[in-house]
């Protein structure tokens, strides 16, 4: 079974709902809408019309006309995603949230905010800084990401050990469901079990159970004082070992980041900045936060002491802007540096058990050694979502490139599972590793996912061909 | 090797934002941190303690607030800290900050070298070193971008002058202004901390320095700010976007004509 | 009526361009205030004509002490040798370049003779009443301008940054004086010895005496890209800038670096490519004439100060004006 192509008709059945400058079909207007953070070339794929929708209303108008002509939809937030799953690989309808971002309501009582799901994640913390609040469901990309995008994939971050993923702080939900019906999940109840929690269904499913419009978000007191801790470490396991300890004994840090040798090393010759790294094997930054500065100065003293006491070579203290800039700028820049080594790379998100990561580290080196590529491996220790990123060798061919990276993942892939993880933590499945998930998920558990899919969206028109492929229509 | 090390605690503005309409930075909530540029004259002067033993002492003229910037650099491996506050010294311009701190100086004994960063970034002015040199008779070098020797009695340095680099030799003590290229700041550790955080700061006020009050604060500054100016820097020039092949043509001949129509080309 | 003067600056016996800018300065204050305009010169080996150029361009008097051991800037000897003459002559202003040289020696001076300084100054004025220099200077990154001034201590002296002001035309009618003076030994400082010079690479950027600097910032990506810029810039006789994180990244030494933790700049163009804007690089660049940028975000700082910006990929950009400029060039040789 195929889908309809979108019609001339359709175009103006769209513009009847939306007016004429909310629809829009020339290629050159429509390319950005083509792809996200993933390689272009090799997941892009052209919408037939993009559309952008300011109500609710118009939503759910939009998807009736979709569902009922057999026209799949694809949902879109910024587009800063790094699995595809913003990516109309089917054609059809992007439907961009971009011009709904308006703050329906800032509750002081209950803490919490209600915004239309295409506000930028860092626009909502500007807003309600000035009364000592703050949003901490944010992952990294927080300059550009929206809210709805941040539920879409369940965001996680850097912060996720103290303050957890965008879940957490999802109280309400509006949604538009693949039929075009509207609906509100939860409110801003701190408790209910009144039925299943329909709301944390679609937190994290990718925008393929409907359309989320807006949302309610929990707030919390906004942390003004913060320190950093750069952590020196002859192994990763000495490193590692280290992650238990600091969590059982009190303070827990906002990120307990972990990066290799490799990765240092790389990201500390493009920046030029000379960390004392030479005979560290791995280090751990590590940050505390809280509203008086002396006493998060003195809980981060007594992390460093532990991390001495647990085998550190050395712990740098960062406790104002100059120095905390220096040390956050080597993690931030490991990325950027390893595409400066070599632009091709499968920036991978995998997580495991925290007590596990020391056990990975010889597997990638294995890998790495095996393919010829290197494999640095940074990332968030303290939930064990590790970016274990595949670099192309500057001298394979593109070819050959392609032969051994989806090798060398299924190897990466098996590993995690072994040790009891899974092949993404905070990216999605999307379509990057749709295939990927099939081959490392329990049968039960998929069609258990399936059935939920079906039932949800019977004529599977909503962001189809992510996650999973359905046996029906919309398979590729 | 002692050494001394005037430093100042600035507004830290690298992270600041912006106003939309002025193009000013918006101050609110701007936290202070030592001058980045003398965190360079800092790390200098601790390799030069490392490789030739003595001291280093450093200190700052601020309120009392300024102490944490002087416990910064103990944590980095400074060994003493002098605040030099009263509020007598307030509104002191270039000329009344080095007399003050060139007479803390005095009080601190003998030592080999003054070190100080090229100018902080929020006065911007660079005077003061260069005003210590003078009020203390020292050999100045400022600009500083390399320490090539250093004996018991001289030491040569290089200065970074507009075409290239001015090699100087001269007796100690001596005082130098360092830019970045000379050294690259270390982090403090956390043994540092705890040994600046038991470090009692010692001050200095007006009456302990016998300061002649006509010199000092306000009072003493030669110059007088008589007038304050809020600029608008924003300009509204023309933006073209160079997207595809015709956009990417369009805009690079539409920058050739705006070149041409102000005589740059 | 005491007289203004200008702090003239040579190189291995030449004129520096910065000594003429002076003078186009120094003589409006002059002028305003009805007295005469006298250049101070320090060096050796410096031709009569050089000396009368300083006439030619503004000049009434020329101080030339003319010594072999003032050949090399030494600031303890310059100082006391410029204290004295202000001791002797008593001048109601000077004004002297931020150069290196300038910021050494004019705060070095302001304490030998008691009186204010103010540094980089963008405007200078005479107040009517009192014939006080006022003295306008950026502050705090720029975001305020600060007008100063010295009223009870002499002379009033203050810096100005190179590049600032334009020569005035060559005149070669203009008659002026021109004195030499002996160099006095007991002002003469032997401690401090000039004992090397270490000229850089062929590329050393005086970027604050440029007529046109060409940057890149960190969307250069990395070091080899800069041939791009320098390129761009020899279409132009410019000289190569960068930002911050450019330099940091080492992709180019540090005198090339743009803001405020590197040089404040006042060139006729600025243009950058991949330099995001943060409130200290504008904060350098501000006093430029014209300003373009490209950058591939819209949204970028940077666009707020620019005359002309491009939206788009530098590295499709930059080769782009380049092959046009060269093509240009070709067409005019033909």
């Amino acid at each position: 079974m195929r889908y309809n192509p979108v019609t001339p008709v359709n175009i103006e059945e769209l513009k009847q709902i939306l007016g004429e400058k909310n629809v829009f079909s020339d290629e050159e207007k429509m390319e950005a809408y083509s792809h996200d953070e993933t390689n272009k070339q090799e997941y892009g794929h052209m919408p037939e019309v993009v559309v952008t929708p300011t109500t609710t209303a118009e939503i759910a108008q939009i998807v009736k006309l979709a569902n009922n002509r057999l026209i799949p939809i694809t949902p879109r937030g910024a587009g800063s995603g790094l699995s595809g799953g913003a990516i109309p690989i089917f054609g059809g309808i992007v439907l961009s949230i971009e011009k709904m971002n308006k703050v329906l309501d800032i509750d002081y009582g209950n803490m919490t905010l209600t915004a239309e799901a295409g506000i930028v994640t860092n626009d909502i913390n500007a807003l309600i800084k000035d009364q000592g609040l703050f949003y901490a469901g944010y992952p990294m990309s927080l300059e550009t990401c929206y809210l709805g995008g941040n539920i879409a994939e369940n965001a996680g971050g850097g912060k996720a050990v103290k303050y957890g993923v965008t879940g957490r702080y999802i109280m309400g939900l509006e949604l538009v469901t693949p039929k075009g019906e509207i609906v509100q999940l939860g409110g801003k109840l701190t408790k209910d079990v009144t039925g299943y929690d329909l709301k944390q269904l679609i937190v994290g499913s990718e925008g393929t159970l409907g359309i989320v419009t807006s949302a309610t978000i929990k707030l919390t007191g906004l942390p003004t004082a913060k320190s950093n801790l750069l952590v020196l470490y002859k192994t990763p396991k000495d490193a590692i070992d280290t992650v238990p300890v600091i969590m059982s004994r009190g303070t827990i840090p906002t990120s307990i980041e972990f990066m290799d040798k490799l990765s240092v090393q790389t990201s500390c010759d493009y920046l030029n900045e000379s960390l004392p790294y030479q005979e560290a094997g791995a280090m751990l930054l590590i940050e505390v936060d809280g509203i008086n500065q002396e006493q998060v100065e003195l809980s981060a003293e007594g992390i460093g002491d532990l991390c001495m006491e647990n085998g550190a070579i050395e712990v740098y203290v960062a406790d104002n802007y100059t120095t905390q800039e220096r040390i956050w700028n080597v993690r931030r820049n490991i990325a950027e540096a390893f595409k400066v080594v070599s632009p091709v790379q499968s920036l991978e998100d995998i997580v495991v058990p925290i007590a596990a990561i020391p056990d990975i580290i010889p597997e990638l080196e294995q890998i790495s050694e095996k393919y010829d590529i290197k494999i640095p491996c940074y990332g968030h220790a303290g939930d064990g979502n590790l970016h274990a990123t595949l670099v192309k060798n500057p001298e394979h061919s593109m070819e050959h490139w392609r032969e051994i990276e989806p090798q060398a993942l299924r190897e990466l892939y098996a590993v995690t599972k072994r040790l009891g993880g899974k092949i993404s933590g905070e990216h999605g499945i999307g379509l990057k590793r749709k295939k990927y998930m099939l081959e490392n998920m329990d049968p039960v558990e998929l069609d258990l996912m399936k059935l939920i899919k079906k039932a949800w969206d019977p004529n599977n028109i909503m962001n189809p061909g992510k996650i999973f492929d359905l046996e029906t229509r919309g398979s590729i | 090797m002692d050494i001394i090390i005037p430093i100042k605690q600035v507004p830290e503005t690298s992270n600041v934002k912006m106003d939309k309409e002025t193009g000013t930075m918006i101050r609110e909530g701007v936290v202070s941190v030592i001058n980045p540029l003398d965190l360079y004259a800092i790390e200098t002067g601790i390799q030069l303690k490392e490789k030739f033993g003595g001291k280093v002492t450093v200190c700052t003229m601020g309120p009392q607030s300024a102490a944490k910037a002087l416990k910064e650099a103990i944590a980095m491996g400074c060994d003493e800290g002098i605040l030099i506050s009263d509020r007598k010294f307030a509104g002191a311009d270039t000329w009344a900050t080095s007399y003050t701190i060139s007479e803390a100086i005095k009080q601190l004994g003998s030592y080999d070298l003054i070190i100080t960063g090229e100018r902080a970034t929020d006065g911007d002015t660079g005077q003061v070193g260069p005003g210590i040199a003078a009020w203390l008779g020292l050999p100045l070098a400022t600009y500083v971008s390399k320490i090539s020797d250093v004996t018991q009695e001289s030491i040569i340095v290089e200065r970074l002058v507009e075409d290239g680099y001015q090699i100087l030799q001269m007796p100690l003590p001596a005082l130098l202004t360092v830019v970045k290229e000379v050294s690259n700041p270390r982090l403090p550790t956390l043994r540092g901390k705890k040994k600046a955080r038991a470090y009692e700061i010692q001050v200095m006020n007006a009456a302990d320095l016998q300061l002649n009050e006509a010199c000092i604060g306000l009072k003493g500054s030669p110059t007088r700010v008589i007038k304050i100016g809020y600029p608008k820097v924003t300009r509204s020039g023309k933006i073209v976007k160079a997207s595809g092949d015709t956009g990417l043509n369009d805009a690079v001949d539409a920058l050739l004509q705006f070149l041409e129509e102000k005589e740059l080309i | 009526m005491s007289h203004v003067w200008t702090i003239a600056e040579q190189s291995k016996g030449k004129l520096r361009a910065v000594s003429f800018e002076l003078l186009s300065r120094g003589r409006k204050l002059a002028d305003k205030m009805g007295t005469k305009l006298c250049a101070v010169l320090l060096g050796a080996n410096v031709s009569d004509e050089s000396l009368q150029e300083l006439i030619y361009r503004g000049a009434d008097e020329v101080y030339f002490v003319d010594d072999h051991r003032l050949e090399n800037f030494v600031v303890e000897t310059y100082s006391n040798v410029l204290s004295d003459l202000i001791r002797q002559y008593k001048p109601h202003t000077i004004l002297a370049a931020a150069t290196s040289s300038g910021r050494t020696l004019m705060p070095h001076v302001a304490i030998q003779v008691t009186t204010g300084l103010t540094a980089d100054c963008t405007e200078l004025d005479i107040e009517e009443e009192t014939n006080h220099l006022l003295q306008t200077r950026p502050a705090i990154g720029g975001n305020i301008m600060a007008t100063i001034k010295t009223p009870n201590h002499s002379p009033q002296m203050a810096t100005v940054r190179p590049k600032s002001s334009r020569p005035l035309a060559l005149e070669r009618t203009r008659q002026g004086k021109i004195t030499r003076l002996a160099l006095k030994e007991e002002l003469l400082d032997p401690r401090v010895q000039v004992i090397g010079y270490r000229e850089d690479t062929e590329e050393f950027a005086n970027i604050e005496e440029a007529e046109v600097v060409v940057a890149g910032g960190k969307g250069m990506k990395k070091a080899e890209n800069f041939t791009l810029l320098r390129e761009l810039a020899s279409h132009f006789n410019g000289v190569l800038g960068a930002s911050r994180d450019a330099v940091d990244r080492g992709w180019l030494p540090y005198p090339h670096q743009v803001g405020l933790s590197g040089k404040t700049i006042s060139p006729k163009l600025y243009i950058c490519a991949g330099v995001s804007g943060s409130i200290q690089h504008l904060a350098g660049i501000k006093t430029s004439e014209y300003i373009v940028a490209i950058n591939q975000d819209p949204d970028a700082n940077i666009f707020r100060l620019a005359d002309f910006g491009i939206v788009g990929n530098l590295f499709e950009v930059i080769p782009l004006i380049n092959a046009k400029l060269a093509a240009r060039k070709q067409k005019e040789g033909e």
